[in-house]
């Protein structure tokens, strides 16, 4: 356990409760990291808060006695972002995770920023409401750092990113101040609006306590289609046939075989089509008729579009088309170690730029696993290049830490975005450039500086 | 061969909108659940599937598969994908979810297997929602064919089923001559749980039920499906259970944590008392 400031535990001692801060080395290694591997675990301890009160007091003490601290949710982020690996204090959130009840007329709800994703989906789906905040780790990723990365996700084409369905925020800052940013209102323009700073923030600018959310109707009756494509090519032209097709597209998700692979070495798997396919398109849409779906789904067989594909027949198909996408991530981490890149490009320039990422990886992987999959309807590209089993995890990361440069060079040629949902966390902080100017950084800084400025909200992580 | 599977749509547990029973509680309140086919119903289509073809080559059909339900016309939904599947005939017995029994489903069923003349029945040990399991058990007897209830594995030969049957302590095999009736366990979806004497015995089936392709899913449209009524099967509709009074369940209580090992231990010998 790295040393804090002499008197800090006493002092914490004094004014919170017996059970408020652990430095068990269990606590401490469960805590001190999200679902990332790369950096050892070592927080100094881990407070956990019940009230808005308590944060504000512990902040209150971590600016006096200098004590940086990193804000932690549910530990599924991507980047790095909640880990501890410097002698911190990790806040979890994860004893604040009241909801109030759903306000069905102004379809908005306000919960503490614990709330876990799923659950608040459950709360309001009584009313036949949702927040349309949707992936893989909802299980277990929290309100606030859903909202404190901004997090996309399976149904970003149909709804945008967190961002659109956060109505208010109540944050604290590192003095202890405790703010409240935005109510309840859908139209408040009155200024800058702060609320969006903390939004994608990453933790550095101030703890989300709680969170007026936005939601919205339940969807309608949906379908799940799998379809089995031969390329990459494939799965943009049928993206153009499905942009016009007769329903609301609200998930277009693609993943190649090697994927799917990995996701039946780590469970045992429903095959949903009769052969394997190289590239696979799971395709989610809303309000399709019945006979209007077919008729575009024998359009796409006639023109040998697609080459095999399946419908579910009821919901717990749809669940199990499903499982297979939303499984990839975790069975890669369950049967290797991937080295996980979340890159967003201009859609029209996808083809384009992935016939030059294969020469890279030609180049920097040569026979190399790469795992690819992604929400590709947003331009939203993961690349999971795995590392080989033989290879050493220190000699791992220093060859992809240096084809990452290659990479991004690429993306900044082609517009894009190193980060498209992930965040940048510790993990893309040395790539932040080839995405952000040295203005626009600066900027953050200042940011930065005008609400922490003894800089002990989540120091070193994003810039 | 031809053999007829019965199948039963029943509530989808995992849908969000659970089954809701009146303060009166008596019955239950279907409007806004979701359906699925019984598993157990869907695991005697598979086995069916896999009895009527060579495993190399499923896209051919060798024999019969006819489905039947009962149900109002909302279940043809749960027939339609069955087809799609790679049955080829479904019949819909009209009738309406609260006014049927195991009984009269099973005379019923007896009177269209006159009709049909399958060389197997096959159905689901139980369907999940009223987990009675009594028609293929009433339908044998009714019909006096053979009978192997909860099927782990099936293997055809000529004139006969070879049923493997998971019971305590082992496997009991069984060998019915057709014409039989046949009630499927989970396992019988396993990748080697069924042989036709058409499928090689060297291949392995995908583990579990398989998904309609889509273009068997657009041909189904065009398979008959047909609509007979109930009163045709079984003049007398009689039922002989009636259900006196639906209730929910309790509501489960929340966990609780332990610090540790012997908090656990002591808790589960004195507050639980399973040790
Ligand atoms: C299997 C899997 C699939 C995923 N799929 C997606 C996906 O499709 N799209 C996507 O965008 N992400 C995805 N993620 C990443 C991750 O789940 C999301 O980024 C999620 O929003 C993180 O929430 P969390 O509560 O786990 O945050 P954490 O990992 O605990 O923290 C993330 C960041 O937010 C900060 N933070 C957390 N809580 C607060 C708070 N209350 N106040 C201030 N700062 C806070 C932390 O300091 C850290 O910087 C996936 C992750 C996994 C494991």
């Amino acid at each position: 356990m790295t040393a804090l400031p002499e008197g800090f535990f006493e002092a914490v001692a004094r004014d919170f409760p017996a059970d408020f801060l652990s430095v068990d080395p269990s606590d401490l290694a469960t805590f001190g990291r999200d679902w990332t591997k790369v950096h050892e675990p070592r927080p100094a301890a881990v407070a956990l808060p019940r009230t808005t009160d308590e944060v504000s007091r512990l902040l209150q003490l971590c600016t006096a006695f200098q004590v940086p601290i990193v804000p932690s949710g549910g530990r599924t982020g991507l980047a790095a972002g909640a880990v501890a690996a410097k002698g911190e204090v990790v806040v979890s959130l994860s004893r604040m995770r009241r909801m109030n009840a759903v306000d069905v007329l102004g379809a908005t709800v306000r919960v503490q920023a614990g709330a876990v994703t799923e659950e608040v989906h459950r709360h309001v789906a009584e009313h036949g409401l949702t927040w349309p905040v949707d992936f893989a780790s909802k299980g277990s990723s929290q309100v606030g750092g859903n909202i404190a990365t901004n997090a996309g996700g399976v149904k970003v084409i149909r709804y945008g990113l967190t961002r659109q369905w956060v109505l208010g925020l109540e944050v604290v800052l590192a003095s202890g101040e405790v703010l409240e940013l935005g109510g309840a209102l859908e139209k408040n323009n009155t200024g800058i609006d702060l609320r969006q700073l903390f939004i994608g923030s990453e933790g550095t600018l101030g703890i989300i306590t709680e969170a007026t959310l936005k939601l919205t109707r339940l969807p309608g009756k949906l379908d799940v289609l799998l379809f089995a494509v031969p390329n990459l090519a494939g799965v943009l032209a049928l993206f153009k046939e499905a942009r016009t097709g007769p329903f609301v597209i609200t998930a277009y998700e693609f993943f190649t075989e090697k994927c799917m692979a990995r996701v039946r070495r780590h469970r045992s798997v429903r095959e949903p089509l009769s052969a394997p396919s190289d590239y696979y398109v799971l395709l989610e849409v809303e309000r399709a008729e019945p006979e209007a779906l077919e008729a575009w789904i024998g359009s796409l067989f006639e023109r040998g579009v697609v080459t095999d594909g399946t419908l579910a027949q009821h919901a717990g198909e749809a669940a199990a088309i499903w499982a297979l996408r939303e499984g990839i991530s975790e069975s890669l981490s369950a049967t290797g170690m991937p080295h996980k890149n979340d890159i967003a490009l201009p859609i029209q320039d996808l083809e384009g730029f992935c016939a030059e990422l294969e020469s890279v990886f030609e180049a920097r992987y040569p026979g190399w696993e790469i795992a690819l999959f992604g929400h590709i309807g947003d331009g939203n590209l993961h690349v999971n290049v795995m590392k080989p089993d033989a290879m050493e995890k220190a000699a791992f990361l220093a060859r992809t830490h240096e084809a990452d440069h290659t990479m991004f060079e690429l993306v900044r040629k082609y517009r894009g975005s190193i980060s498209a949902e992930h965040g940048i966390g510790l993990l893309k902080k040395d790539y932040l450039g080839y995405s952000r100017s040295g203005t626009e950084i600066e900027i953050m800084r200042a940011i930065k500086q005008a609400l922490d400025p003894l800089g002990i909200m989540n120091p070193g992580k994003v810039f | 061969m031809k053999i007829l599977v019965a199948l039963k749509r029943v509530a989808d547990p995992d849908n969000a909108n659970k089954v809701k029973i009146p303060a009166s509680g008596e019955k239950i309140d279907t409007t806004g659940l979701e359906w699925k086919p019984n598993p157990f119903d869907e695991y005697a289509l598979e086995a069916a599937l896999r009895l009527t073809e060579n495993g190399t080559q499923p896209k051919v059909r060798a024999g019969e598969v006819v489905v039947v339900t009962f149900g109002p016309k909302e279940t043809e939904t749960t027939l339609r994908a069955a087809l799609a599947t790679g049955a080829d005939r479904a019949i819909r017995v009209d009738a309406s979810d609260d006014k049927l029994d195991g009984d009269l489903v099973a005379r019923a069923l007896k009177a269209l297997v006159e009709k049909e003349k399958p060389d197997v029945v096959l159905m689901g040990k139980q369907a999940v929602d009223g987990d009675s399991n009594q028609v293929g058990q009433i339908l044998a007897e009714l019909l006096d064919w053979p009978m192997a209830t909860f099927a782990a594995t099936i293997r055809e030969e000529a004139g006969a089923l070879l049923v493997g049957r998971e019971v305590d302590g082992g496997v009991s095999t069984l060998r019915v001559k057709l014409p039989a009736v046949v009630t499927v366990d989970l396992r019988i979806v396993a990748p080697t749980s069924v042989y036709s004497t058409k499928t090689p015995s060297t291949h392995k089936y995908n583990d579990g039920v398989r998904f309609a392709a889509l273009p068997a899913i657009m041909a189904a449209k065009k398979k008959p499906l047909v609509e007979v009524k109930l009163a045709d099967l079984a003049p007398d509709q009689a039922l002989k259970v009636s259900y006196h009074g639906f209730a929910a369940p309790p509501a489960r209580k929340a966990g609780i944590k332990v610090k540790d090992v012997s908090e656990l231990v002591s808790k589960l010998k004195n507050e639980a008392k399973v040790l």
